[in-house]
């Protein structure tokens, strides 16, 4: 059995430490080790987006990186958009757009709408549909989620 | 029902998003599991057809934290094969074996499972299992399978055909013969599965001794916890099969599969939870695929394009085993059941049959034969239309059965109660503006650079089936029914308990919209239960578009029983008659006189004596009743969608460009969850027309089980969906409700289709195969253009 090693990583803003051992995967350190289910497993193999996470502000698969290599990274989740009252503008225009069905998907298009929006505050459909290619839903084909991102977006640059 | 309904058609926000949107959802790998919990991996047969040899477990076992490598001898000890219990004329019945004993028959089935500590270990065991084969000859192709020198997939099934069945009107030679024109057509449908994002898994938690309670990602549980008890012979009430939240089901969460009955076997064996999670890749290879089928059809028509014979040739796929619980005869008699759609078509003959290969099982997903069954009609419709220089929408407006004479009974004896295949047609041409298209649209179909078409699927689409419907189909076992409890607390709130299990269609929104309107309550009072067989009644469960119609039944029969109970609790305590009582908003009153009344608090504190009242004579006490609710044969909704396309000349990739669906579920309950159903399903079938598919080579390797290789549509592949609704309230359910479940998908392929056909009948392109992937179409317009030079 090899060795675990000490993992600190800033997550939603907190210090949160756990041992990994080094083929660990951050989604499941995430998940299993730290108790934030928020990321979910689709694929394993990078491909539908379900483990999207942010590392140091970017969004990455959280299924494509080992958690031993990260410590020290500062780290965005589900966990930490909403507060205990009210969602955060991106979840609300998801649910007034009914822009989830089964939610497995959901926490990973909102992580990636989150860094889009960021870079692009103010985008036309085409570029929504073009940001949201990486995460794949295989419940609600898009078009809510689309509405949902072009909401979000207005509704953001409104609170500015 | 309520005196005014003041939910059930509403598009009422879900209840559930919150949770799921704050990562909360607690999906099967989400919960908790005890420390001591063993988890599975299984060794997969790299072979689609070999005998095993042997099985060494040896170096597995050295590794420290694996507890156990067991064979398919040592698993049938616990549980006996399961089979699908299917009594049909024609139909071979056939047990597969949890774990395979003496032959594999898919690359993918369990040859072996692995105990361990942890699901890294598992992996680890998995790869040290030494597993020898002697390979056999496979059979992976439909075509090859049923020739005479084709390898046998079982040896007691002649020519590898588990299933046969035909059909035939008295009058149909005569009409056949009698037509002035006939076109013949051979379509070709890939094979594609459900592929939810999240994959399956289980976990099996001991307690009180022999008890099991079972957490597994299944759209049934009911049948499940039956099908647990019957083929690992342990008492049905030790189990209880819960469901946590699930990551999409499309069917492919309706079946039940081995590692179910292993996971719930190894709990009871070694008294310690057992848990199984699936990756992509077990997915991909073992769940139940679909379609993957062969329709040769014969349509004889007249000069006006009005049919008057229809022969099909149906084989399908059914793969190695009949699942459970469906078997294989879903897509092979749904297909010859529904083609005729919404068609006057009278004179009918069919032979279908299921076949046996060397390819992953077949089951249900999504649309059930009808995406195929459509594509064979909707593309005669046009092959009829361009054969007589008619448009296609006029072909088939001819051809409909209109409005006015519903209630029709279709040639093989399925009822339309209630629709709108003209309406619905008609009104999506004047949605997507077909008639200017159709002017605009050059003889050559090109505009600016591109071909450019547009597609029409009108279509039935069946659902809500009942018990007589599941007979009809030779599943015996299959019960038709759904339940629902209704129980108003002694606060006056209300529970309601359904025997469904959702994986991701907002029954927590919908059914409390029913029962709110269905008892008078508050929707904000309702609270509904489902997915654990302890708390809810038994049932069906839910695939093939049913829980709005069972569910929604039953929940209004019981809530009526509750409603009416309560009018005879106030009347009593009002000193009135029952009849003067009405509810609604949360209070019983005195007709005319709203002042003069009862709150649901009242009312229940009376029911549960907890106040100074006396009940009626003849009530018992508390506020809570049962029902169930069997619908007929089954429920027919209906639906059109038309899609433009534009066809890239040089690559072949098909855009789709304006997308309009015009859909007919009967009494809509929400009609925002009712048109996302409608988005996802048709992207489902976009995905399926266009890119999706399995690919096994000659030898039964699945070529694509990684979705990097087996595409699923993106935000890119799919445009705006535009819908509408036209309500025919059903007259044959409880409520007047049809189910929605897989239109999107059924109308999607065909549509899509015939769109790309309509694109490139410039060319001549003949377009009867899916998917519809950039390298076939660019070879196609590339071999059609140098023709033409
Ligand atoms: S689970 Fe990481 S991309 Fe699919
Ligand atoms: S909501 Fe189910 S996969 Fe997106």
């Amino acid at each position: 059995m090899p060795e675990k090693i000490e993992v600190t990583l800033t997550i939603n803003g907190e210090t949160r430490r756990g041992l990994a051992e080094p083929r660990l995967l951050l989604a499941d350190f995430l998940r299993h080790e730290l108790g934030l289910m928020g990321a979910h497993i689709g694929c394993e193999h990078g491909v539908c987006g379900a483990c999207t996470i942010l590392i140091d502000g970017r969004t990455a698969r959280s299924c494509l990186h080992f958690a031993v290599a990260l410590d020290g990274a500062v780290i965005d989740t589900v966990e930490g958009l909403a507060g205990p009252d009210e969602l955060h503008p991106i979840q609300e225009a998801f649910h007034q757009n009914h822009a989830l069905q089964c939610g497995y998907c959901t926490s990973g298009f909102l992580l990636t709408t989150l860094e889009f929006l960021r870079r692009n505050p103010d985008p036309d459909e085409d570029e929504i549909r073009r940001a949201l290619t990486n995460n794949l839903c295989r419940c609600t084909g898009y078009t809510n989620i689309v509405k949902a991102v072009a909401e979000a977006a207005a509704a953001l640059r409104a609170a500015d | 029902m309520s005196d005014t309904p003041n939910y059930v058609g509403q598009a009422i926000l879900r209840r559930e998003d919150d949770y799921l949107l704050r990562g909360q959802g607690r999906f099967i790998d989400d919960l908790p599991t005890p420390g001591d919990t063993l988890h599975l991996g299984f060794v997969l047969s790299p072979h689609a057809h070999a005998r095993i040899l042997g099985v060494d477990g040896s170096q597995a076992l050295a590794l420290d934290g694996v507890t156990a490598v067991l064979v398919g001898d040592d698993l049938a000890k616990l549980v006996q094969a399961p089979f699908a219990e299917i009594e049909f004329p024609g139909y071979h019945v056939h047990g597969r074996d949890v774990i395979a004993r003496q032959i594999v028959r898919f690359v993918g089935e369990t040859v072996a499972v692995v105990v361990a500590r942890s699901p890294y270990l598992a992996q680890d065991a998995i790869e040290l299992v030494e597993v020898e084969y002697d390979p056999l000859p496979a059979c992976a192709d439909l075509e090859s399978a049923t020739s005479p020198d084709a390898p046998q997939v079982h040896d007691d099934i002649p020519n590898n055909t588990i299933f046969k069945g035909d059909f035939t009107t008295p009058d149909f030679e005569a009409a056949f013969e009698g037509a002035e024109h006939v076109i013949r057509e051979r379509f070709r449908s890939g094979r594609v599965g459900g592929v939810p994002l999240e994959p399956r898994g289980c976990l099996a938690l001991p307690e009180h001794g022999d008890g099991l309670v079972f957490y597994s990602s299944t759209q049934v549980p009911h049948l499940l916890r039956t099908a647990l008890a019957r083929f690992m012979e342990h008492p049905e009430s030790r189990i209880r099969v819960i469901v946590p939240e699930v990551g999409g089901g499309f069917g492919t969460k309706a079946q039940i599969y081995p590692e179910e009955f292993i996971a719930a076997a190894l709990a009871l064996k070694y008294r310690r939870p057992v848990k199984w999670i699936q990756d992509r890749r077990e997915e991909l290879l073992t769940d139940i695929h679909a379609r993957d089928h062969i329709y040769d059809v014969e349509i004889a028509f007249n000069g006006e394009g009005i049919v008057q014979a229809l022969r099909a040739d149906i084989t399908t796929n059914a793969g190695a085993y009949s699942s459970l619980p469906f078997g294989c005869t879903l897509e092979t008699t749904g297909g010859a059941r529904m083609i005729v759609g919404p068609y006057r078509i009278t004179n009918y003959t069919y032979n279908a049959r299921a076949v046996a290969t060397h390819t992953a099982p077949s089951g249900a997903y999504r649309g059930v034969a009808q995406p195929s069954c459509f594509m064979a009609i909707e593309g005669l419709m046009d092959r009829i239309a361009r054969q007589l220089s008619l448009d296609p929408a006029a072909v088939r407006l001819a051809n409909m059965v209109p409005t006015a004479e519903l209630p029709w009974t279709n040639v093989v004896g399925v009822r339309y109660d209630t629709g709108s295949f003209m309406e619905s047609l008609q009104r999506a041409m004047e949605m997507i503006d077909y008639e200017g298209f159709r002017k605009r649209q050059p003889a050559d179909r090109l505009v600016d650079g591109k071909y450019r078409g547009i597609g029409i699927a009108s279509f039935t689409e069946v659902s809500g089936t009942g018990a007589p419907g599941w007979r009809a189909r030779g599943l015996v076992r299959m019960p038709g029914f759904d339940s629902g409890i209704v129980t108003v607390e002694p606060t006056g709130k209300i529970t309601a308990y359904v025997s469904h299990a959702h994986a991701g269609q907002g029954h927590y929104t919908t059914f409390a919209q029913v029962v709110a309107d269905a008892l008078g309550a508050d929707f904000e009072d309702v609270t509904i239960v489902e997915g654990d067989t302890a708390t809810t009644p038994y049932g069906t469960n839910t695939f093939a578009s049913r829980s709005a119609v069972t569910g929604g039944g039953a929940l209004i029969r019981a809530a009526t029983k509750v409603r009416e109970k309560m009018r005879r609790i106030a009347a009593h305590v009002l000193e009135t008659a029952s009849e003067d009582i009405v509810i609604e908003a949360g209070r019983a009153h005195v007709a005319g006189v709203p002042e003069h009344g009862l709150s649901f608090l009242e009312i229940a504190e009376t029911a549960y004596s907890m106040n100074n009242h006396t009940l009626p004579d003849g009530d018992g006490y508390g506020l809570e009743e049962t029902d169930f609710y069997d619908p007929p044969l089954v429920t027919m909704a209906n639906a059109t969608h038309i899609v433009e396309v534009a066809v890239d000349a040089d690559d072949g990739r098909v855009r789709i460009e304006n997308y309009a669906v015009v859909h007919d579920c009967g009494r809509l309950i929400n009609p925002m969850i009712v048109d996302g159903q409608i988005h996802g399903g048709a992207a489902q079938g976009i995905g399926e027309a266009l890119m999706e598919e399995f690919v096994y080579d000659g030898e039964g390797q699945l070529q694509n089980a990684s979705l990097l290789d087996y595409l699923l549509p993106t935000s890119e592949d799919v445009p705006m969906f535009k819908v509408e609704h036209i309500e025919s309230p059903s007259i044959d359910t409880v409520g007047g409700f049809k189910g929605v479940g897989e239109g999107g998908l059924i109308g999607a392929v065909p549509a899509v289709l015939n769109a790309v056909g309509d694109a490139l009948a410039g060319l001549d392109i003949n377009i009867n195969v899916k998917p519809l992937r950039p390298t076939l179409l660019g070879n196609l317009i590339r071999e059609a253009r140098r023709d033409r030079l």
